[in-house]
């Protein structure tokens, strides 16, 4: 008997008490953005898609040494090095299948050069599975982005420890 | 607990027992603490060592301690003693060693990612073992900039294959040693001292010698990488196959670099056999894989409609062969079918096609010298004696005597030339070198002797009756001896061939009282209409030095499988053991005429010889008569080519099939020794091309005769055949060794000598584009004063002709060549040489005139 009336009691109390959570929240911020025409700040450690960074005088950093590659869990970077004009290693073709990848970042990591990086770009679709290998073109950046923040602490940590910043 | 190991050593030699590490070693007196450790299988690092060169304990890498020595010892150049402790592995051992790769990082750069060597170089290995991930040293590297350059690269190509960098040398001169005590060449060397210290090439100089691609081989970090390899692949991705190369008789073993997924090979390495190459490649053998992958190859078959070669499936190529092969059998007699084979193919095609020929065809009309001209249609006994004889190739080394006679070796066999310059630097051995001209082989060599050109026979014989008449031998038969030479002198002789009697007597000295003979001859002999006479005085010269008991002696083969074609019966006629074992695997055995090569293309002229199969040889280009055998070969009804390449060969054929090269399929290789050796498959076969077994046994199954009624029959076959003895004996007579000469001409005064280039062998080598890059087109070799004579200066377009043919080629002047000599490569397309020659002239003559423009 007490069962019963209980539960009845519940439902005429759960019901105001929900419903106050609900119009709560009706004088709250809201916590959805209005994606696509408005975005998220990402985290300045998220990992998205990634880029080809260039030196400043706006020569590719990329020597094509294939050590991302040799880094990559997904095996999802293809690469084939060239001697450019001035007779130094430059990458002919630099591929990396986004759809394979997992976006790890340990070609990040193991990128002696500092050539590439998992930018904040998270918004990448497309029709076809095959446009989905982005080549060297699509990730070169225009000039060089001088705020990625693991570059300040790569350049931080080498200024610690007294490492030279890589010259050719 | 001492555990002792005992290397096996001669009991006349001394030996020494020392501890290392614990464990006790006996070894020779003489050998050094790192080879005793190595014999023990302890591994102590090094960079300037190289088990084929002198130490010279440059790198200080292979530090160990030694009980009672004050200091770390260099174990490259310390001699094992008797009752030494050494330790390889202790705290102070790894601080020194931890040392010395600081200090060659001092000025190194950190270019691995950039650099060929990255992945291999053992500079990396050593600093991971070594745990270094700092530097003490924060001063400015020392760098080498090239004037001029607008790379921030400091690479220097010095050499078509060779690139320098000079920042990353870490001065162990290895190159620079391996250069000169193996290969005898100087166009490297050591500049400047101390921390500016150089490796370069010498001044004015290109590094381009025949072994040249050795050294980016033992380079030890990035210094010297091949162009080859050059920013091509990391060595990671690529899987090592081994292999042999097949254009080498000595069957040099070699590793391919290839990529599965591209089905690519990317480079080739040495594949280090102490038997046969102490690990050097020449550069034919380590650039021939680009000949696997050259743009021209054939791709698909090719069948001849209306008079033009038209593609065509593989189907419709084998109905058609033997739809005319069974037609020709009808109307005239299998006798009207004639076969060439190619000598650097591998047992199994060669014994197939055999088989199809002799059993499915039944015709014995099969070869594989297709380069020598006049061959007879008997065999030649003593010539086939001299071939079969014994020959190993590591037996040069200990040699105290060695005479090269009518070969050269840099040519021929590279490796057995690398082997007597070994013999020369490490051992004690003096070598008599005799040949129609100077070889390269030369400053090694005590005696030079150049002797007229078709002369050979009477420069042995010279050489015996000189041992005779001097009574530095004794022999009970001089007046046969006499008579066998039709020489009633040794004067007479030796003025006939043109040598001085002094040096005869030096080499008939030095033959006599030496303890082991190693007596080679090569192609000059076999390509020589006059072999068998020549064979003869060879095995005269072996009767009465008594040579094949205390040494070796032999004519070597020409080709990568010479000695398995003839192991295996190509030969129209070979000998007996070989029929009666054909006759019992087959059941039958043909009994047909016998033809060469020569005689083949005798009969069809006269149209006897309707149908004709070549798998891999060009004859066209490469038998010395090019008219004749083009005009032979046209008058066939029917002619069946297989090879790589289109070439002028396939021209005249009516069906033509893609054949897969050697790194396509896995084959056996008897070298010249007879050792069996596997090149195992690298990649699929390029395009449709099929392996020449696979060509012989589908012709043989579209003629409903199917050569192997399982897989395993053709090794099990090929294996029995193998096993045949072919020796055939040495005459034990004094034997006539009286050769034919050739009409003088006075018109055409200079012989010509035809022969490969350093960089080249046969018709495939051309396609390499790293080895055209060395030497891409045929020249005409001559001496100094000949072209003076002519007005000639280097690089001056001469015209050579001869009674039947005409060729202009750009002169080069060498020192080394007689006067009345000149030389030309024969493996260019470009300059049909062969058709200067005569097939029934034993010495071609030719004159020479300058273009004027």
């Amino acid at each position: 008997m007490n069962v019963v009336l209980r539960a009845i009691g519940n439902v005429f109390w759960s019901m105001p008490k929900g419903l106050a959570v609900t119009f709560k929240h009706l004088f709250k911020k809201p916590v959805t953005l209005d994606y696509p025409h408005q975005k998220k700040p990402m985290s300045p450690r998220y990992r998205g898609l990634h880029y080809l960074e260039r030196y400043d005088d706006g020569s590719e950093r990329c020597v094509c040494c294939g050590l991302c590659a040799a880094a990559c869990p997904a095996d999802c970077i293809y690469m084939e090095p060239e001697e450019n004009e001035k007779g130094e290693r430059r990458a002919r073709i630099y591929e990396i299948n986004m759809l394979r990848c997992i976006f790890c970042g340990y070609c990040e990591e193991a990128c002696p050069e500092e050539a590439i990086f998992l930018g904040r770009e998270y918004e990448f679709s497309d029709y076809d599975r095959d446009s989905f290998i982005y080549t060297k073109v699509q990730m070169l950046v225009t000039s060089p982005r001088k705020d990625n923040p693991f570059k300040w602490i790569i350049r931080k940590v080498r200024r610690v420890y007294g490492v030279p910043e890589p010259s050719l | 607990m001492a555990e002792a190991v005992t290397k096996k050593a001669p009991s006349n030699k001394a030996t020494v027992t020392l501890t290392i590490d614990g464990r006790s070693v006996t070894v020779d007196k003489g050998t050094t603490v790192l080879e005793a450790a190595r014999s023990l299988g302890i591994h102590v690092p090094t960079f300037c060592w190289h088990p084929k060169l002198k130490s010279v304990g440059s790198c200080r890498m292979c530090y160990v301690e030694i009980e009672k020595m004050p200091k770390l010892q260099v174990s490259c150049a310390t001699e094992a003693m008797d009752g030494m402790v050494v330790a390889t592995d202790s705290d102070l051992v790894k601080q020194g060693r931890r040392a010395v790769i600081e200090f060659i990082l001092m000025n190194h750069p950190l270019d691995c990612p950039t650099c060929d060597q990255g992945g291999e170089c053992q500079l990396q290995d050593l600093t991971f073992a070594h745990a270094i991930d700092d530097s003490r040293f924060a001063f400015q590297k020392e760098r080498f900039v090239e004037d001029g350059s607008v790379s921030t690269f400091d690479d220097v190509q010095i050499g078509p294959e060779i690139m320098l960098n000079r920042n990353r040398c870490i001065q162990c001169y290895k190159c620079v040693r391996a250069n000169k005590e193996a290969f005898g060449e100087f166009d490297l060397g050591a500049f400047e001292r101390g921390n500016i210290t150089e490796i370069n090439a010498a001044p004015g100089r290109q590094v381009d010698n025949p072994f040249s691609g050795n050294l980016a081989e033992i380079c030890p970090v990035g210094a010297l990488t091949g162009m080859d390899w050059r920013y091509k692949i990391r060595v990671w991705l690529t899987k090592t196959v081994s292999s042999i190369c097949p254009f080498t008789a000595s069957g040099v073993n070699t590793l391919m670099y290839m990529d599965e997924t591209k089905n690519r090979i990317y480079r080739t390495t040495s594949r280090r056999n102490d038997e046969i190459d102490d690990g050097w490649l020449s550069n034919v053998s380590r650039y021939a894989y680009q000949v696997v992958h050259a743009d021209d190859r054939l791709l698909t078959p090719f069948i001849r409609r209306d008079g033009k070669q038209v593609e065509a499936t593989w189907d419709e190529a084998l109905d058609l062969i033997a739809k005319r092969l069974s037609d020709i059998q009808d109307q005239k007699g299998c006798v009207c079918i004639g076969g060439l084979v190619s000598p650097r193919l591998d047992n199994a095609t060669l014994y197939g096609f055999n088989k199809l020929m002799r059993h499915v065809i039944g015709t014995n009309n099969v070869d594989y010298r297709t380069e020598y001209r006049m061959l007879p249609q008997t065999p030649e006994d003593h010539y086939q004696a001299a071939c079969s004889q014994p020959i190993r190739i590591s037996d040069v080394d200990d040699s105290d005597v060695i005479v090269v006679f009518g070969s050269d070796m840099l040519k021929e066999h590279p490796n057995l030339y690398l082997r007597i310059r070994k013999a020369f630097n490490f051992g004690a051995a003096r070598i008599f070198i005799l040949n129609p001209y100077s070889t390269k082989a030369s400053d090694v060599a005590e005696l030079e002797m150049v002797y007229h050109a078709g002369m050979d026979e009477v420069a042995l014989g010279a050489v015996c009756l000189t041992a005779v008449e001097k009574g530095i031998v004794s022999s009970d038969e001089t007046d046969r001896l006499r008579e066998a030479i039709a020489f009633d002198s040794a004067s007479a002789a030796a003025l006939a061939c043109g040598l001085e009697p002094d040096h005869l007597e030096l080499m008939a000295r030095a033959m006599a009282e030496a303890r082991k003979v190693t007596f080679l001859a090569g192609e000059i002999i076999s390509r020589s209409r006059e072999r068998e006479p020549i064979a003869a005085a060879i095995c005269n010269l072996n009767r009465l030095f008594s040579i094949n008991t205390k040494g070796q002696f032999g004519i070597l083969p020409g080709h990568s499988n010479s000695r398995g074609a003839h192991h295996l019966g190509l030969a129209p006629d070979p000998p007996a053991s070989i029929k009666a074992k054909l006759r019992s695997l087959w059941g039958q055995y043909p009994d047909t005429e016998t033809n060469t090569t020569d005689s083949m293309m005798v009969q069809m002229r006269k149209e006897e010889i309707d149908g004709l199969i070549i798998m891999g040889a060009n004859p066209v280009m490469l038998y010395p008569d090019r008219a004749f055998a083009r005009e032979s070969l046209e008058k066939l009804d029917f002619l069946v080519v297989s090879d790589l390449f289109e070439t002028e060969t396939t021209e005249l054929a009516d069906v033509v099939l893609p054949l897969s090269s050697w790194a396509e399929y896995t084959g056996d290789y008897v070298n010249l020794e007879g050792r069996v050796q596997t090149a195992s498959k690298a990649i699929h076969p390029i395009g449709d091309s099929r392996p020449g077994y696979a060509i012989v046994e589908a012709i043989a199954d579209r003629l409903e005769n199917t050569l192997y009624t399982a897989e395993d029959y053709r090794r099990d076959e090929i294996d029995t055949m193998l096993e045949v003895d072919t020796a055939c004996p040495v005459p034990n007579l004094y034997v006539p060794s009286k050769g034919g000469q050739d009409e003088d001409d006075a018109e055409y005064p200079i012989a010509l000598m035809i022969g490969d280039d350093p960089h080249h062998r046969g018709h495939y080598t051309e396609k390499s584009a790293s080895l055209t890059s060395h030497v891409g087109e045929a020249y005409l070799e001559l001496s100094p004063d000949l072209a003076a004579g002519h007005e000639i200066k280097e690089g001056d377009s001469v015209r050579i002709e001869s009674p039947v043919g005409k060729v202009v080629l750009p002169a080069r002047i060498s020192e080394h060549i007689r006067n009345d000599i000149v030389f030309v490569p024969r493996n260019f397309p470009s300059a049909p040489v062969t058709s200067l020659l005569m097939r029934k002239r034993r010495i071609d003559r030719v004159r020479i005139s300058k273009v004027v423009r």
